[in-house]
């Protein structure tokens, strides 16, 4: 450093003060140099690719990312939309199963038809038995077969009731954790059972001649073999209807036209069959998450706006002023988003998101210029003086401040995700591009502008003068602060200490379902989806090329705890060595049944029933269909079914299984404390084949009727052929096969809410023993948390250290390097001292928040330090008169444009505007109250010297030349106009 | 009555110790005697106890159930009774557990039922206590776990910790891969288990509300939240009993849980 040189007019601030005056004069070569630079950047601004999916928050070309997009594109059952039907009353279960099924068959068909063909490709209401009714048994496991074998044993009425006791007290009595692995399957075998016990009750009771026919106790034995064909829930009050749609969630225009279609056509339609409905699924969430992100926006926006022009327009008394800034403002963001088109090419979610921040930031460069330049002019000086000056004195600040910026933003390249990585290189890019803007094209624009009053002979307009606003308040705060220095440092202090104890307890928002509206029906009904049925929309999901990796996979994940089911074609498609296995058991299975059955080639002539163990020899009790019942048997065996039923209400009851203690409480008559609310099924049963005549000849009859259908059905299912992928039906495989057939598609179903951070941990953790390769569009949230948790604020610690550096650089003077930094501490410990006493978290939409505050904090002090550095010891008010109103119109503008978006009803967007709003005037109550205290408090009262290196705090250098005496304006050479 | 909590501190820290020391022996690790030094009062030949159980699901609690526990250590044997008195539909349900085997007592219909050796793997009462997380048998942690001392200086509930980590031993089976104690360095309490499935914390055992009982200090709430479910249970004891003239040999039968009512 050259000791006679003034540090505030070195060659730079020389250079900007010249380039004004040139700009101003040479306005149209200055535009058309604007004009070739726009028109370079226009290219790179063209290949710039939006991508605004949510997978492009995952590390890019990850394999998560790249199985994900594979999902997406060869697996369309990835994409369905779920529809949630629940009936109106739900006061009678019954009715309302009726009314929903016949919902869901009714709205299966009108979604099935031409009119909706252009966005639906398929509808899912239930599934088609034919596949199970013929291959049920192989589908089992080889001891599940041996399980029926047992139960079957013989076709009769009584053995298969003992069969049956036997098998629930074998397999469920005591044991919970059996009970709710079986869960679906045992909660249709006790619907089946209960609608069998009817049946057989009717057959007891009604002459022959009034029967039913067989089709009732077909449907009812088909219910106990193979559940209901329907997604319903836990009461069978609500159904599910899974629509496959023509497009993907990265068809973001299609689908924010086709979801509002159908969901009006579902509501429409379903409301006149007595149903409600709702729709979900992630592609239905991210249609909402688009609509609520801009809903209530619009009038708040909109009054911003006005305000910001009305006090734009009349703190620079020119109406032109929006334009002024707003110009350099655009061309500042076409340039930024070229060089991104150029470097990164691509917008991510919270680069585009940036681009919001960046006018909130680029905006205030203008404010700067503006409000010297106005100032220079009311202090008398010409027009391109006045341009010139401006620059001279404020550009030095604006340059300092927008590198500080760059830096913090540059500093997010330290981050772990790349998605920040990306946003601190745009962001950093965004600064440069709005700095140079401004400072090209202001001086430029207002050299138009002279030449514009000029040719015309206009002037100011003396309405604006007349009404300008004055900003006297920051003159008193200058004369206060002056006048008291200490009193305001150790106000402003005490109010960011206090906040500060409270700053640790702030913390972060994981569960990114809580940033959307609230309210929202598509997440509501998330919730609803894992109370009633007892599964999230959200899975995740592992692709793999190989049918064998599939099966360890899907085989290994189902023994982890944090995951409730595994879905995969392997269930539907077993080894060729299990399938031996399956097919041996089988063949036993059958061999027993046609046995019993006395059929051709069996050598039984219908007897003895084998596998009975409660049948005493001799005793004619009824195994086979042709024998007759024993009432005591019969009653006995009723009885054991009763005590097993209640027992396993119990087990349901205490390990909280609702589905099954519904359809236990249906036949039992207890209600959900255990009360007898109505009389149980087999009690009437049993009264009705003790005080019926004839009853028994009846159930004789009946036991002919049910054990020819249950035989027919189970040989049906007892197909031993070996399964082969063709004869799985298209729904299941292209459901779970690729379309190239060359990837087999696993589905983990997590047992706790995935959003949920510490669930999504947990779930990940155990994962991660199985396989690396899960994906899914809750990893996306994945990122989101590490980016509110860990990148922003190690990306503002390194932006904090570097910008320390360049303020080191800039200032050469370490106390006033460190000090600068205390405005920028003070107003992160208040934020996250005010955030956690509101309960605000920090998610990774507010998290921007921090660099904007490092940027904004900083910038407000370089400016109050160069601003003071001119005017010398003593003008502290001048200082802040002069730079705090730019300040406060930076941050009045700034809090005004984030304040839009408190009333969204998206909870992120509100937040958002709440934690801007505080930050910037947090970062306006330090700037302009406390710091500028604290310069004076050092300077003029402790006598510390914050001059640059080789001057002395009076002033002088080296040479004992005095450039800093700063007792009057005249005697400050750094105060000329 | 705290019996329920204290057996099931008992039960979940390897109570059984029939013959147990509770003082580390020479040579023994540090992070082994920290163990012993905090299983020790849990360690207490006959026991009965009165507490509630309390089950959260997704944070909403359930009716409480009312429990009596009595509990036997008898030279290398460990017996346990657990009897339901409320609520209503469960009363009566009770649960025999001797060593490895376990016998239901149904309410409803007041049958009994062997249950098989795997089913002690499995949720208690729909609790999220397993069986052997209930009555884990043997000789106690230090004897069926290899302890590491990780930590001096951890932290839980503002209290300074030893944490200690506890891994299977080799040929021992453990539903567990891992266990982590935190034992309180002042007074050697247990304050935290969390327990290790797959490389995931799947559930915590919180420990507080300790009392001074016959000399001894038990925690007269113990709470279990699971990790991998929306569920949580809560043990208050409300009345303890050691040595209780209630606990007798006869009542640690098949026989005696048919006459329970």
């Amino acid at each position: 450093m050259k000791d006679n040189k003034k540090p505030e007019e070195s060659a730079a601030v020389n250079f900007l003060g010249r380039w004004g005056e040139w700009a101003s004069v040479h306005w149209k070569k200055t535009l058309l140099i604007a004009l070739a630079i726009t028109i370079i950047m226009g290219i790179g601004f063209s290949s710039l690719k939006l991508e605004l999916t949510y997978y492009s928050m995952m590390p890019k070309a990850s394999r998560q990312v790249r199985d994900l997009k594979k999902i997406i594109k060869e697996f369309p059952a990835a994409s369905s939309i779920v529809v949630v039907l629940q009936a109106e009353d739900r006061h009678n279960r019954e009715d309302a199963e009726k009314t929903v099924k016949a919902a869901v068959d009714n709205l299966t068909k009108m979604l099935s038809g031409p009119g909706y063909s252009d966005y639906v490709s398929q509808v899912d209401g239930k599934i088609d038995p034919a596949f199970f009714k013929e291959h049920g048994l192989m589908l089992l496991k080889a001891k599940d077969i041996k399980r029926y074998r047992k139960i079957f044993s013989d076709p009769g009425l009584v053995p298969f009731l003992a069969g049956l006791n036997n098998d629930f007290e074998k397999e469920y009595s005591g044991n919970e954790e059996k009970l709710s692995e079986d869960k679906q399957q045992i909660t249709s075998q006790f619907k089946g059972l209960k609608e069998i016990l009817e049946e057989m009750k009717r057959y007891t009771e009604k002459p022959e001649a009034e029967r039913l026919t067989n089709a009732k106790l077909s449907s009812s034995i088909d219910r106990f073999l193979f559940g209901s064909p329907y997604f319903l829930n836990r009461d069978g009050t609500m159904a599910l209807l899974f629509i496959r749609p023509t497009f993907t969630i990265n068809d973001m225009d299609i689908f924010v036209k086709a979801i509002p279609l159908l969901d009006r056509a579902i509501k429409k339609q379903a409301s006149s069959l007595h149903v409600k409905a709702g729709l979900t699924g992630l592609i239905v969430v991210g249609k909402d998450e688009m609509v609520t992100s801009e809903k209530g926006l619009a009038v708040s926006t909109t009054i911003a706006l006005i305000l910001i022009l009305i006090i734009m327009i009349l703190s620079f008394k020119m109406y032109s002023a929006p334009l002024i800034s707003g110009i350099p403002l655009v061309i500042g963001l076409i340039w930024t988003m070229g060089l991104t088109g150029f470097v990164i090419k691509r917008l991510n979610i919270l680069t585009a998101m940036y681009m919001i921040a960046l006018i909130g930031l680029g905006i205030d460069y203008a404010i700067h210029l503006l409000t010297t330049y106005v100032q220079e002019r009311d202090d008398g000086n010409s027009f391109t003086e006045s341009v010139k000056l401006s620059l001279h004195k404020s550009g030095a600040g604006i340059v300092m401040g927008a590198l500080t910026t760059a830096v913090a933003f540059f500093a997010l390249t330290v981050a772990k995700s790349a998605i920040v990585k990306e946003l601190g290189i745009v962001a950093g890019f965004g600064i440069i591009c709005e700095l140079l803007a401004m400072l090209i094209l202001i001086p430029a624009i207002l050299g138009y502008r002279n030449h514009r009053l000029l040719k015309r002979g206009k002037t100011e307009s003396s309405f604006l003068n007349r009404n300008k606003l004055q900003y006297r308040i920051v003159s008193l705060l200058g004369t206060g602060i002056k006048a008291k220095p200490l009193l305001f440092m150790l106000l402003t202090l005490a109010a960011g200490a206090v906040l500060a104890t409270q700053a640790n307890r702030v913390s972060v928002e994981g569960n990114m379902m809580k940033m959307e509206a609230k309210g929202l029906e598509s997440i509501e009904l998330q919730d609803t989806m894992v109370r009633e049925f007892g599964f999230a929309p959200d899975t995740l999901s592992v692709i793999t090329g190989n049918i064998e990796s599939a099966r360890k996979i899907t085989a290994k994940m189902k023994k982890l705890g944090s995951v409730k089911e595994v879905e995969s074609i392997i269930p539907f498609y077993p080894s060729q060595k299990e399938q031996t296995r399956r097919i041996k058991e089988i063949k036993a299975f059958k061999k027993n049944l046609v046995l019993q059955a006395g059929l051709p080639g069996s050598g039984n002539t219908g007897g003895k029933a084998s596998g009975n163990t409660h049948r005493k020899a001799g005793n004619n009790a009824g195994g086979n269909a042709d024998e007759h019942i024993s009432r005591e048997r019969l009653i006995n065996e009723l009885n054991r079914l009763k005590d097993n039923l209640l027992e396993m209400s119990d087990l349901a009851y205490s390990a909280g299984m609702d589905k099954i203690l519904y359809a236990l409480n249906s036949i039992t008559g207890l209600n959900m404390e255990g009360k007898q609310t109505g009389e149980p099924v087999i009690d009437k049963l049993i009264k009705s084949i003790n005080d019926t005549p004839d009853a028994m000849r009846n159930i004789d009859a009946f036991q002919k009727y049910f054990s020819g259908l249950m035989r027919q059905k189970l040989l049906k299912m007892a197909d031993t052929k070996r399964i082969d992928i063709s004869m799985i039906p298209d729904k299941i495989r292209s459901a779970y096969i690729s379309k190239d057939k060359k990837s087999y598609l696993i589905n983990i179903v997590p047992a706790q809410n995935p959003w949920i951070t510490k669930n999504r941990r947990i779930l990940l953790k155990q994962l991660s023993t199985v396989t690396d390769r899960a994906t899914g569009m809750v990893l996306a949230a994945d990122q989101m948390t590490q980016i509110a948790e860990h990148d922003g604020i190690k990306a503002a610690i390194t932006a904090i250290i570097v910008i320390f550096f360049l303020l080191l650089l800039d200032f050469r003077n370490l106390k006033l390097s460190v000090v600068t930094l205390s405005p920028l501490v003070l107003s992160f410990a208040s934020l996250f001292g005010i955030m956690a006493i509101a309960g605000i978290k920090f998610d990774f939409i507010n998290i921007i928040s921090v660099p904007l505050l490092i940027g904004i904090g900083i910038d407000d002090a370089v400016h109050i330090n160069h601003r003071y550095l001119l005017e010398g010891k003593g003008h502290i008010d001048t200082v802040i008169e002069k730079t705090g109103k730019a300040v406060f119109l930076t941050s009045l503008t700034t809090v005004i444009g984030f304040a839009s978006f408190i009333p969204s009803i998206m909870r992120a967007m509100r937040s958002t505007g709440i934690v801007l709003s505080m930050a910037m005037a947090l970062a306006f109550v330090f700037s302009i109250l406390f710091y500028p205290s604290v310069l004076m408090l050092m300077r003029e009262k402790l006598n510390m010297n914050i001059l640059p290196w080789g001057y002395k705090n009076n002033g002088t250098n080296n040479n004992g030349k005095n450039h800093y005496r700063g007792k009057s304006n005249s005697d400050n050479p750094r105060r000329q106009k | 009555m705290k019996s329920f909590n204290l057996f099931i501190a008992a039960a979940v820290l390897i109570t059984a110790a029939r013959t147990f020391n509770p003082y580390p022996a020479a040579g023994e690790s540090n992070a082994g005697m920290i163990i012993k030094k905090a299983d020790a009062p849990f360690i207490t030949e006959k026991m009965y106890s009165v507490g509630t159980l309390t089950i959260y699901r997704s944070g909403n609690p359930r009716p409480g159930m009312e429990i009596e526990t009595y509990s036997l250590n008898r030279g290398n044997n460990y017996y346990s009774l657990i009897i339901y008195r409320k609520p209503a539909r469960l009363k009566g349900t009770a649960y025999l557990l001797i060593n490895d085997d376990l016998w239901v007592r149904f309410a409803s219909t007041g049958r009994v039922r062997k249950l098989s050796s795997s089913a002690r793997e499995n949720s208690a009462g729909g609790s999220d206590f397993s069986y052997n997380d209930m009555g884990e048998s043997g000789k106690g942690m230090a004897s069926q776990y290899n302890a590491e001392l990780k930590s001096s200086s951890v932290s839980v509930n503002g209290r300074k910790c030893y944490k200690i980590t506890l891994k299977p031993k080799a040929g021992r089976k453990s539903h567990y891969s891992k266990i982590t104690a935190f034992i309180d360095r002042e007074n050697f309490h247990y304050l935290k288990i969390d327990y290790y499935k797959n490389n995931a914390n799947i559930k915590s055992l919180l420990f507080s509300d300790y009392r001074a009982v016959n000399g001894r200090d038990y925690p007269f709430k113990m709470v279990m939240e699971s990790h991998i479910r929306p569920t949580k249970t809560e043990i208050i004891t409300g009345k303890i009993d050691l040595n209780s003239p209630k606990v007798k040999d006869s009542i640690f039968t098949v026989s005696y849980l048919k006459r329970i009512r």
